[in-house]
Formats: structure tokens, sequence, C-alpha cells
């Protein structure tokens, strides 16, 4: 501890002189990171909450970690270097803005690092995984102002891009998932490729995968999204933590439900019947970890209930009337895109205006 | 009677921290020098009516004014008055009567008090309250004949006697109704009810004092005019402007008082000063005040006579490198200047530690003494470890990230964060009235909650300060739809505090 304090020290003397002086803010960053801050309160109130922006952003990684964990399990320790590809990159994007613009790193990087990887086809090539991490930090959320400011959801902005960009390799390619033994923790990938997720089949053949199968993740699909049994713990988790705001996951999985359940019953052949919808894909991964995205998403109670039942509805939508499998990723991006339009919406119904003067 | 009990939206429970005073009761020395500020509580200043070096007793009345808005006021020590002179007492210069005390405790009983006698007509005890200081304290004070508060008794429709303890510290209501006292306070109830006959009186408890609260409602079954209400005890649940609406169901008109709805809010302690005066003919000069927080040595409570001054009464018992807070932890004034006195509206001193350390990898500790709305540290899933609280403030600044903890505990049902980011952005126009930035009761409840640690409540008062002073005016939205009483006075001048 002590040590890491000298360093730091030392750091701060390097940089305070010439050139190097404008990474500052890497060091603050480094500095924030172990020591936390000095700083007291000025005026009332006396006394604050001892939550911070870093341990709000660790809470949301703490909840990843059964669904990474069992990632590597499953598609072999070349996950690891997937994320760690996503966090240089991501890295070196979002310290290049914070030392041209001179200001503090931010937090909220730590979890896009992560949640991105996640997103992807074990498959994935790494200079891949690196474009679109870069792609997703500097046009998902550097040019709208950094934290706080962007529309679009960074992580899927940058796996929306290499989606459209690179088909072939993002959509065709599975990777069968290590399910004995020590599975995926020894080795380094699998060979055993398959070009069919449920969802495929599903649109193919008609065919259900069973949903126990689909809840522990026995199944293909993106790294992060199959252990769904991890996803709904580390979800729940997030909520009771208050971390995430219950509305959105709530309303998006009911409705997705709803929309499912009356469209199987009218159209068998087309919709997939909702449990199946429910726990196939990444409804579960977005409704817990995407869509709960405080910044993108709407901020009023009520912009959250209605992002969630457009959410479900987009995605039961462009899951079975269009040419892509998936449609969870779209609708979030979608809904970020609308979200200042219903808050404004709502601001308006619930403040009734004033006469004026 | 007891009504179920109520709460109202937002709001946040400060549960168990360290530093709680204890039910002990030490009653101080008279300080060699008492200041007494001529404005105490509700009202406007008083002339003194005394010069230097005349002899004076406790309780004798030094400044009185009629014909103003006001109550007398009293010197709380026998001895000779040094001199008069203004002294900016919290961001306010008001004159201030600084008497040499010759330490002898008899003290001048008030005049037109008579030993035991039974009946006494309402206007004696108006009389009494007015004469003993009683009736300036709380917000509003308490309504008489001797204009003592904007409505006369009459007006009154309700009265609220608060004992909720919704702040991170209080004063103990077993210190304060111990024994006989809790009799005291049903005999200041009944005084209440004489003085303001129209008037119904709610009780509101903390719903988990079930002791207190049955107590109380055997004590005041016979009494139709007593309504017991428990309620949830989240922060602000004290402040008029939550606690009028939470038990009466009405709207509150932010931005004026409870007074103005014919709603008079007392505190406890007052309604034992309201016995004190009429039962025993004490004019106001003690008080009881509790030392909380763990930057005391002890944390107790104190009987002390008002005007003493601050390091009188926390000498030896103060801790190194602590920051002393006047009343309120989340709103009160910092005391940097000791030789303040306390004044009549004094109930509380808090101290709490100055941390201006940097803890280590401070985010990834458990944190299981630390206190936080979301249950992020470990301290949430075992509430019976005491909580610590210092002045660091526990992470950097940073963006707002729209998590919405603002919204969630506003009592007062705006959303901070948004008027937040239109004044940082200096977009200032009728939008604000409209999402109610004149509604905010200033708790400081956002500034706590927030994990960016943005001074929410500062924004929203300089948003207040450019709209007023571009010409916007509050009452035009306030007033046409309320049906208010004592308006007059209330723009006669009289500056809420």
């Amino acid at each position: 501890m002590k040590l890491i304090k000298l360093v730091i020290n030392k750091l701060y003397q390097i940089s305070s002189k010439g050139k190097l002086s404008k990474f500052k803010p890497v060091i603050d960053a480094i500095d924030g990171f172990f020591f936390g801050t000095d700083k007291t309160t000025t005026s009332a109130p006396h006394v604050l909450d001892n939550i911070d922006i870093k341990r709000y952003m660790s809470t949301v990684i703490i909840a990843l970690i059964p669904a990474t964990i069992a990632s590597i399990y499953f598609y072999g320790f070349r996950v690891i270097l997937i994320i760690l590809v996503s966090y240089i990159f991501g890295g070196i994007v979002e310290v290049m803005f914070a030392v041209v613009r001179k200001k503090e790193i931010h937090e909220g990087f730590l979890v896009t690092g992560l949640i991105f990887p996640l997103l992807l086809p074990p498959t994935v090539p790494l200079w891949v995984v690196a474009v679109g991490i870069i792609f997703g930090v500097f046009f998902g959320k550097e040019v709208f102002g950094g934290t706080g400011r962007n529309i679009f959801n960074p992580a899927l902005v940058g796996r929306l891009f290499i989606t459209v960009c690179f088909p072939a390799i993002m959509t065709t390619q599975w990777q069968q998932p290590f399910l004995k033994g020590f599975g995926g923790f020894l080795k380094y990938t699998s060979d055993a490729i398959t070009s069919a997720t449920p969802l495929i089949s599903w649109k193919t053949q008609n065919v259900i995968t069973p949903y126990l199968d689909l809840l522990i993740g026995k199944t293909a699909g993106s790294i992060g999204e199959t252990f769904r049994l991890g996803i709904i713990l580390g979800g729940l988790f997030l909520i009771w933590t208050k971390v995430a705001n219950w509305r959105i996951p709530f309303s998006y999985i009911l409705s997705v439900f709803i929309f499912s359940a009356v469209g199987h019953t009218f159209l068998p052949q087309k919709i997939a019947p909702p449990l199946f919808q429910l726990l196939s894909g990444g409804v579960l991964f977005g409704a817990f970890f995407m869509a709960t995205d405080p910044v993108t998403t709407p901020f009023t109670k009520t912009g959250k209930w209605i992002a969630g039942i457009m959410l479900g509805f987009l995605t039961v939508l462009i899951r079975s009337f269009s040419g892509y499998v998936e449609g969870v990723m779209f609708s979030i991006v979608l809904m970020n895109a609308f979200s200042p339009l219903i808050d404004s919406l709502v601001l308006s119904v619930k403040y009734k205006p004033i006469p004026q003067r | 009677m007891i009504t179920k009990y109520k709460t109202f939206k937002g709001g946040y429970r400060f549960k168990n921290f360290e530093g709680q005073p204890e039910d002990k009761l030490i009653e101080l020395d008279i300080p060699q020098k008492v200041i007494i500020p001529l404005k105490q509580g509700f009202g406007t200043e008083v002339p003194p009516i005394v010069k230097p070096n005349d002899k004076v007793k406790a309780g004798q009345i030094i400044a009185r004014d009629d014909n103003s808005v006001s109550t007398p006021i009293h010197s709380s020590v026998n001895g000779t008055v040094e001199e008069i002179k203004r002294i900016n007492y919290f961001n306010q210069e008001i004159n201030c009567v600084i008497i040499k005390s010759d330490k002898t405790t008899d003290i001048q009983l008030l005049d037109g008090y008579t030993l035991g006698k039974k009946k006494v007509p309402v206007e004696k005890l108006e009389e009494l309250l007015y004469l003993s200081g009683v009736t300036s304290l709380d917000k509003e004070g308490i309504p008489t004949r001797f204009k003592s508060s904007i409505i006369p008794p009459q007006e009154v429709e309700s009265i609220i006697v608060r004992g909720i303890g919704s702040e991170p510290y209080n004063l103990s209501l077993s210190v304060l109704l111990s024994g006989k006292k809790i009799f005291n306070f049903i005999y200041g109830l009944r005084v209440l009810n004489a003085v303001m006959p129209n008037a119904k009186i709610y009780l509101a408890l903390n719903r988990y004092n079930k002791k207190l609260i049955e107590e109380l409602y055997k004590l005041t079954a016979e009494y139709r005019f007593v309504e017991i209400c428990p309620l949830e005890p989240k922060y602000p649940q004290e402040y008029d402007e939550v606690l009028v609406p939470t038990i009466l169901g009405k709207k509150f008109p932010y931005g004026y008082s409870a007074a103005n709805l014919g709603v008079v809010v007392l505190s406890i302690q007052t309604v034992l000063h309201v016995y004190d005066a009429v039962a025993e003919g004490k004019p106001l000069i003690e008080r009881i005040v509790a030392l909380c927080g763990s930057g005391f040595k002890e944390n107790i409570h104190l009987k002390v006579r008002i005007g003493s001054p601050v390091e009188f009464i926390v000498k030896d018992r103060l801790l190194d490198n602590t920051r002393l807070v006047l009343n309120s932890i989340l709103t009160g004034v910092t005391l940097n200047n000791f030789s303040l006195p306390i004044d009549r509206t004094c109930s509380q001193l808090i101290a709490i530690k100055e941390n201006n350390k940097s803890e280590f990898l401070a985010f990834l500790r458990p944190g299981l003494k630390k206190d936080s709305y979301t249950r992020t540290f470990l301290g949430s899933v075992f509430p019976n470890v005491k909580k610590i609280f210092d002045t660091n403030i526990h992470g950097e600044k940073r963006p707002c990230i729209f998590c919405n903890y603002c919204e969630e505990v506003c009592p007062v049902n705006i959303i901070p964060h948004l008027l937040h980011k239109y004044v940082v952005n200096n977009i200032i126009g009728i939008h604000l009235i409209k999402y109610g930035i004149f509604n905010c009761i200033e708790c400081g409840l956002c500034d706590y909650v927030c994990p960016s640690k943005i001074q929410i409540m500062e924004s929203i008062k300089q948003g207040r300060e450019k709209l007023i002073s571009s010409g916007w005016d509050r009452s035009l939205y306030i007033e046409p739809y309320f049906n208010l009483k004592g308006l007059e006075e209330y723009r006669g001048g009289i500056k809420k505090l």
C-alpha cells in the first residue's frame, strides 16, 4: 500500500512538468482507484452516502461474474483473451479522450468493457473484438461527450457495427459448449462448430430446444448469454442492491411473454411460444444488463414502463418477421433513440403547464 | 384514538448510527456569561428594555415589543448587563444582550402566575404563554391574542405534535417524557386545547415506539381532541411540508407555512415548556440539548441555560478533529465560532469526525459500518451493526448518470437531477416552476444519496434565486389555489427562518 502511494507520488512528480502533464487524468484515475478521495463536505448536508460511481459500476461487474465464469467454462479460456482485448482497446480510447479533453477518466467504461465481449459469438476473431469496442466507445459514447451524455449503449453500438460489417463472422459460426469435467477451464478453445443456435433452429425448422438446456446453457450462443440461471441471479442481485431499477427488466420480460403468447396462438408457425422466447437468445441478458443502463434509458418511472413494453414488442416483432433471428440488440438500440422522446412526453403529462403571467 | 400508520412517498430511513444520545440527563452549571440574541425562534427582533449595568434576574423580560409579531425574551441568569451589541448570529446581524452572571440559581417566576390555582381563564393562559416566551418556539410559533404567530388562535384547525425522530440523530423521547413528565405533557396538551379550542391535536409518533404509543393512548383516551398518528420514521417526515400532507391529507403551499393552512406544528419539548409556563410559572430560560455523534466523548442530554456559549457546553466533551453542527446533520449550520450562544430553538448539537484521509481501495471494502441508500454495502445486510458518519464525500465527483436515486427519495415529488441540469446549463424559465423548483424543501436528501456526489440542492437554490431575480414570483402559482390564512402578516416583513 505504501509502495503504491510512493509510485503514484513519483508519477505525479514526473508528470507535473513538460509534455507528460497531459497524462494527469490517467494518474488521477490510478490514484482514485487505489486511494479514493480525501475531500470533505463543505456545506449541508454534512454527511454523504458511501456509494460512489466506482462502487456502483463494480456492483454491475459482480453481478456479471456468474455469467462470465460460466462462459469460460463453456467456451475455453480464449474468452479471457477476448475480455482482455476489449478492456485494453476500449481503455485506450477512453484514456485518449480523457487526455485530449483534459477531463477525468470515468468508471462507466469498466462495465462496457465487460458487457461487450459477452455479447459476441465465441468464435469471434480478436481483431474484430478490437474494432468493435473501439467503434463502440468512440461513436457510442465519447463523441456525445462521454459518460452520462451518450444516447446509445456503447457496447451495443459496437456490437451492432460489427454485426453489420462482418455478418459471416457474427452470425454463422457458433461454438458448441464444453459440458464435461473441467470444461473450458483447461482448454483454449473448441473446434466443435455448429451453425445452429436455438433461435436459428426455431426459425429454420421450428424446433424447440428443451427449456432446462436453455436455462443452464447447454446450447450454442453468444459468450455471456447462455448461462441464463447465472444471468437471472445476477440480475436479481442488481435489482436487490438498487443499482438497476426493476421497472424495465420486469416490463420487458412481461411484454415479451404477453406479445409472444398472443402471437403464438394466432401464428404458431411464425412466433415462438413465450417461455422459449424468454429463455433463448439475449432477452434475459438484455433485460437485466443492457436495458437497465440508466444513462440510455428513460429516467422517468412511467417512461421505464413504456420503454420495457416497447422493447418486448420490438423483440418479438424482429425475431418473428425479419431476416435476423435475434432482435434484442436492435430493439434496445431503437429504444435508446426514443428514450428522450419518451421522457419528454411523460414529463409533459406528469407536470401540468402552469398559467403564464 | 389511534389511526392506522401513515407514511409518504420517498424519503429515507436513517437507521442505527453510532453516537445516539443515551437516556441520561445532566444539568449543566450556570455559565459565567450569557449572550442572549434578541431574535429567537419565530418572530421579529425585539428591542431591548434594559441598559448596560442594569441588574437583571433570571426570568426577567429584557426585550419585548407588543406591537410586532414577536414574543418577549428573558435573561437566563441573575447578574448584570454588560453590553448590548450586534453580533453575526448564523448569517444574521442580531442585537445581543451580554449578561455577566452571579451564578445564583434562583429564577423569577412569571408575572401573574399564582401558585396552585385550579381554574385559569383562557386569557390568562395565553398571557402566561406569551410572557414565558414559549409562543416563539418552532417554525411559526403558538398563536395567542398577543400576536405571537401569524394567525389568531381561533383560526387554528389542527395542532400536530411531532415526536417521530426521523433525523439520523434525535433527542431521546424517553428522556423528555420520563417518569412524571409524561403527565406534564398531557397537561400541556390540555392547555393548548384550551387556548385553541377549535383545533384537533395530532400526536405524530414513531410507529416502532410501541410502548410510548400505548402509554399515550391510555393517558389520552378520555380526550376526544387528541388523535395518535403512528408514522414511519423516514427522513424528512418531521418537516411541516411533509407532516401536514401525511397526517391531514392536505396539499401544502410550498414556500408558505403550515400556519397559513391553519395548522400549528409543535415539538414535544415545546409542549413540555407550555406546561412549565402555565403550571409552574417558569419562563423559558432552559432547554434540553442532546449531544449526538461520535465526535463527543459521551453522548448524553444536557439541561442548559439559553444563551450559554457553545464552548461552555462542549468543553471537555468534544474530541479532536471534529465538526460541530447545529440541530441537523443534513441541513444544520457548521459551528465554527464556539463563542456564539445557543438559543431557544437549539435541541441537538451534533459532532462528527472530520475525515480527510483517503481510504485504500475504499470502493472494494465490504463496508460493514457504511451506510448507503443502495444495498451495495454489507451494512445493509447487517442492520444491527452501528454505522459511522464522517465528513468524507466517499467518492469522486462525476457527471449525472440518471440513476434516479434523487427522484426516488425526494419527499415532495420533484425530479432533482432534471432541475440540476437545467440550472447548471443556465436554462432558466417557466419550465423550472412547472417541474416544481419552488416545491423543494431543502431537506438535502438528494445530495446525500447521489453516487456522483453532485450538489443538487445547491443548484436548486441557485435556480430559485435566478428565477426570483429575473422577476418570477412564486406567490402567483400558490395563492390562487389555496385558501391561505394570515397572508398579510406573512407579507409584512416576517422572514421565514
